[in-house]
């Protein structure tokens, strides 16, 4: 459970740093400005200036509203003219759209001394008297001015918008003198076909009509509607079914979006026609399943809609493609909105009021739960307390009103009131009618004990909502009141505490928890997908998942799914966890082997496209790199290199420059490897020794290890390069020299100029040769340092456990001698071991066969043929395995070549190795003959 | 738990891919009934159902789960205390079989260790009468379910919500494994302080055997 829990620690860290990333950019002014008024995303404030309003109706010549002059600030952007009452956001406040303003002029010279009168497409004449300094509201003026004209071309498309508001068709069709000339029923919902949810009578729709024709009248609509408490208590009371489209999407601000991006929706539908996506098939599976009992999605003309919609979105925003309730929430605004008004919509809906909540991780969702609880607890402490005793499971049950908006949950009708309260206030609206539902039903719930009990109540409460509430009641008004009322009370009076920004709190407080946990799960499932590895453990892989998304750099929470890893981020992610990865290297030609060796693992990695490498590939080329079996690990680097089992000509150069390459940190001297060392333990523990003996310490004692010993350093390191710059001289060498011809140009008889510079077939670039596994191994196999390096070296020089943050290039570069000494365990144990052997020779042997190595010394080591050679990394009984397997190998991979000339081959071969004083021309002359 | 010692709550969790017949299976199990076109579920869907197991009765508190692949997130939710799982999939489709296996490896790792999971091969009726010809609409065999339900320690059973073949079964077949409901454990349940204690049970004991998850 451990591993679990330090991948949640990891993901919180990962997710938490990816908020604070985002945090650190803030939220511009700007940005706050656009989501205050519901601007589309990118206008920004070009000026300022405090005014007053006044306003007056071309229609209503009556003196109306021309005594009040609400006072405030008044805001230009590209776009829009926004006013708002300094005292009350709510009580005056206009949002005029630049194409909406039919003429500006400058007013008379009053007492206030500046004052502009804005002519509004709806007949409406807003004065706009400016406070201050007159140079300033000069400014103000031309920049209007200014934003006018360059507005000039959107503006055409004011006429065509006027034809699709059923305000403007209202107000025509009533002869309203300054109406626009709309003839037709402007493009509307499936309601005005199919009919509308709900009594009409009961609705007062009629009487809700007439009120919102007059405000259309006396404040203007659409584009240039002035806001008053009217407005607000119009939206309250319900929208006419006819006029609620149009309200919704000036509420929501998608109107603006609709009218600035003319087309685009067809455009949309046209582009991908006929195109396949896992959305469009999800969208199609659930047409019919979304509010089924309403009768237009029973009809073809309904279902096409809808579909229409829900595929246009999925390819405007594929990040969220389509997630189930998008079809009964885009189902519901099709009853009263066009389709290019409900896809603006949806747009509006899901990328800013309820961000999050039909992402791939739903992440929105599980949030605003979160937060639902907290709301609970803060408001309801006993009902909450309750809940949590017996432990019912509050978010799963309340989850569904969030994500449906309440259409799944009640009768149509009450859900469309909360709508529209909705669409203008935000997202509070549904905490706010939450909270009503749980208070309101609080003392039958506070008796359940169970989920089952508690669904059933809220259950039965949702399908009363029409009944009244106190019928018997004495009061005429009271008895008329029915249970919806009185939610909409409680929901809208008692909880109007819960405030925007008290959400935003708790979102904020919630936030890393529920993405460290989302991250956790999103993590748990791609690493249970990944394939079976050998030589990763579970933290290794982990830790692979850490590094491979921090690199990739992608919001795990926010699209899910797995993404790629391309080359230049490959290589970082290299350079994090390999010594020999330069990421910054100095000169040019270490740059391009680098690259040219990093290209060809990437290329060998990626399954499936050549230019992106997936989580899965990087686990199984990473498991490939530190495979630990000598033999598997030679064959899997050959397998980079060669084509058809064979590596020409050309592919030796190449391996031998990328062996060349990937021991640089070796041959500098800035690494040490197993040999070196080794030999520096060993030159430690003879300067103890010396020193214990002149002291003359008894066997018995602790040997103490000195903070500082001197010893030739240097001497060490320059044996360890040298041993690593003739290996690879070694290795072109024997390469060439055990190299087969080529099979097709056997024809030694055309070739005779060949045949006599066969001494040097390194230099003969016409003698086709080519390199195979087995001969490739046995190359290696004969160096020891290369023996090493791909049982060893490479694999101790990649560190997938390094911390994916804080990473530090220079940690392996620390002084090996230090190490040594301040670790001293190894040194102590082989300084006693020399005591001992000096105390009783005899008992050497015994000894030394009590160690995992005893390989035969090496020349490189100096004077060290009386002593144990504890080369941990390399065990004799080991390699002896590894020869019969590989004659095995060869075997199977050649086949026409016999075993038993491969044994014998192989075994010659052993005789060279073991025989370090074999010059390699001798080494030649064997094989030569056995070929 | 239930202070009844006649009646046994269960909170049981259906997981699975989308459209497997997770709903369809609840419905069969809970209202004897079947429909083609099931309205989605979003979130999850709560069904209640009693039902008697040996000489008690078993109330089933059931969540069934939206299928859909991003509402996974969604579902340590609902696993969160369930005592019993259904990890559906469906027996013509080899992914939902895939998922099946994630699933009940994700239960194992984080759902109560007591939990015990019913693996459920989904729409037998499409493959029972040519069960064993070739172009059988079948893609995942008996034996593969059945080995991933021994590994785990799992029930195993095959089922069709539409010809209701073996629903009952599996609900029956939980009922008994759950501690509670084993007559052994009644007398020694209805003791307080031992309910839950228990585990004298074979099933019980085997389905904590997982610990070949990682």
């Amino acid at each position: 459970m451990s591993f679990f829990e330090s991948l949640r620690d990891k993901a919180v860290t990962t997710i938490s740093l990816l908020i604070e990333r985002k945090d650190s950019d803030g939220v511009s002014p700007d940005e706050l400005f656009c989501r205050q008024h519901r601007l589309p995303l990118g206008e920004k404030v070009l000026n300022q200036s405090a005014v007053e309003v006044g306003y007056l109706a071309d229609s209503t010549k009556a003196a109306y509203r021309t005594n009040s002059y609400p006072q405030g600030k008044v805001y230009l952007t590209p776009h829009f003219l926004v006013f708002q009452d300094i005292y009350d956001g709510r009580s005056c406040l206009f949002v005029l759209h630049l194409s909406a303003i039919k003429k500006v002029e400058r007013l008379p010279a009053s007492s206030y001394g500046f004052a502009l009168g804005i002519h509004t497409h709806s007949h409406i004449n807003v004065k706009l008297y400016l406070v201050g300094l007159r140079s300033e509201s000069e400014l103000f003026s031309s920049q209007l001015m200014g934003a006018l004209q360059s507005n000039k071309p959107q503006a055409k498309n004011m006429a065509f918008f006027v034809q699709t508001c059923y305000s403007e068709y209202l107000l025509a069709k009533n002869h309203v003198p300054s109406a626009e000339t709309v003839n037709q029923v402007p493009a509307s919902g499936l309601g005005l076909t199919f009919g509308y949810p709900g009594n009409l009578r009961e609705l007062r729709d009629r009487s809700k009509m007439k009120l919102w024709f007059d405000l259309f009248r006396a404040d203007g609509r659409n584009l240039s509607l002035i806001k008053t408490p009217t407005f607000a208590k119009l939206v309250r009371v319900g929208l006419p079914n006819r006029l609620r489209g149009e309200i919704w999407e000036l509420n929501c601000g998608s109107m603006y979006m609709r009218i600035d991006h003319k087309d685009e929706y067809e455009k949309l539908l046209t582009d991908n026609e006929n195109k396949h996506s896992i959305a469009v098939e999800e969208i199609s599976k659930d047409l019919y399943r979304s509010l089924p009992e309403y009768a237009a999605y029973q009809d073809p003309e309904g279902i096409e809609r809808l579909r229409r919609v829900l595929v246009a979105y999925s390819w405007k925003n594929p990040d969220i493609g389509y997630c189930q309730a998008m079809n009964i929430v885009t189902a519901a605004l099709l009853i009263y909105m066009s389709e290019e008004q409900a896809f603006w919509c949806l747009n509006t809906l899901c990328d800013r009021i309820i961000p999050g909540y039909y992402s791939k991780t739903m992440y929105g969702t599980l949030l605003d739960q979160r937060v639902f609880e907290s709301l609970v607890e803060q408001t309801m402490p006993v009902l909450w307390n309750h809940i949590t005793k017996h432990d019912i499971q509050l978010s799963v049950i309340s989850l569904p009103w969030f994500l449906c908006l309440y259409l799944t949950s009640m009768p149509l009708i009450f859900a469309f009131r909360i709508l529209d309260v909705f669409f203008m206030e935000g997202p509070t609206t549904l905490f706010r009618v939450a909270l009503a539902i749980l208070k309101i039903n609080g003392e039958e719930l506070i008796k359940t004990t169970d989920d089952g009990t508690f669904i059933q109540i809220l259950k039965k409460y949702f399908t009363s909502l029409d009944q009244r509430s106190e019928p018997s009641s004495t009061n005429p008004k009271n008895a008329q009141r029915t249970k919806f009322m009185d939610l909409f009370l409680v929901a809208f009076r008692e909880f109007s505490v819960i405030t925007d920004e008290m959400v935003e709190k708790h979102r904020t407080k919630h936030r890393n928890t529920v993405f460290g946990n989302i991250s956790q799960f999103v993590k748990r499932t791609e690493l249970r997908n990944l394939p079976r590895i050998a030589n990763l453990s579970n933290d290794d892989v982990s830790s692979i998942y850490d590094r491979f998304y921090s690199i990739v750099r992608q919001q795990i929470t926010v699209s899910g799914g797995s993404s790629f890893m391309e080359f230049e981020l490959f290589t970082i992610f290299m350079s994090q966890i390999c010594d020999f990865i330069d990421p910054e290297p100095t000169d040019d030609n270490t740059f391009q082997k680098q690259e040219r060796f990093l290209k060809r693992l990437f290329e060998h990695w990626c399954s499936e496209d050549s230019s992106k490498l997936s989580l899965k590939d990087l686990v199984i080329g990473l498991n490939k790199l530190i495979e630990p079996d000598l033999l598997t690990s030679i064959s899997n680097f050959f397998a980079l290199y060669c084509e058809n089992g064979k590596v020409d000509r050309e592919g030796i150069l190449t391996i031998s420059e990328d062996l060349l390459f990937i021991t640089l940190p070796w041959e500098m001297g800035k690494l040490h490897d197993a040999l070196t060392a080794t030999a520096i333990e060993n030159a430690i523990a003879d300067k103890i020794c010396e020193q214990q003996e002149a002291v003359g310490v008894s066997n018995q004692d602790p040997i103490p290890i000195p903070s500082n010993i001197d010893i030739d350093k240097e001497k060490i390191e320059s044996m360890q390069i040298e041993r690593y710059l003739s290996a690879a001289s070694t290795f072109i060498q024997r390469a060439f020299e055990y190299a087969q011809p080529h099979e097709e140009d056997v024809l030694i008889s055309d070739l005779p100029v060949d045949h006599k510079l066969s001494h040097n077939a390194a230099l003969n670039p016409r003698l086709p040769v080519f390199l195979n596994l087995p001969t490739f191994r046995m190359v290696i196999l004969a160096d020891e340092t290369y023996e090493l390096l791909f049982s060893s070296t490479i694999r101790g020089s990649i560190h997938i456990d390094t911390p994916t943050d804080g990473f530090d290039p220079m940690r392996n570069l620390r002084d090996m001698f230090d190490g040594l000494l301040a670790d001293g365990r190894e040194v102590a144990k082989k300084v006693r071991r020399r005591m001992d052997s000096a105390a009783h020779p005899g008992q050497l042997s015994s000894d030394n066969s009590s160690l995992k190595s005893r390989k035969s010394s090496k020349s490189h080591i100096e004077d060290d043929d009386d002593r144990d050679d504890d080369f941990s990394a390399i065990d004799i009984d080991e390699s002896e395995k590894d020869f019969l397997f590989a004659a095995e190998v060869q075997a199977l991979a050649d086949p026409v070549s016999s075993k038993t000339d491969d044994s014998r081959h192989l075994r010659q071969f052993h005789d060279i190795r073991t025989d370090t004083q074999h010059s390699s021309k001798k080494a030649n002359d064997n094989l030569i003959d056995f070929d | 738990m239930s202070f009844a010692p006649s009646t046994t709550s269960v909170k049981l969790v259906l997981l699975g891919e989308a459209a497997v017949g997770k709903s369809s299976l609840v419905l069969r199990f809970v209202s004897n009934d079947f429909q083609e076109n099931k309205e989605p579920t979003i979130g999850a869907a709560f069904l209640t159902q009693k039902c008697t197991v040996g000489d008690r009765t078993i109330k089933y508190e059931i969540w069934d789960t939206a299928g859909q692949e991003r509402f996974a997130s969604l579902a340590p939710m609902y696993y969160r205390n369930a005592q019993a799982a259904l990890v559906v999939y469906d027996i013509t489709k080899p992914a939902s079989f895939i998922k099946a296996r994630h699933w009940v490896k994700e239960l194992h790792e984080q759902a109560s260790k007591d939990i015990t999971i019913a693996l459920v091969g989904n729409k037998y009726d499409l493959v029972a009468d040519d069960n064993d010809s070739d172009d059988s609409l079948r893609k995942v065999s008996m034996e593969e379910g059945k080995a991933l339900a021994e590994e785990e320690g799992l029930l195993f059973f095959e089922t069709s919500a539409k010809s209701s073949h073996n629903v009952n079964e599996v609900f029956v077949a939980i009922g008994s494994k759950i501690p509670e409901a084993k007559p052994v454990t009644e007398e020694l349940g209805s003791r307080p302080g031992n309910v839950g204690r228990i585990d004298l049970s074979g099933p019980a004991l085997r389905s904590n055997l997982s610990d070949c998850a990682c």
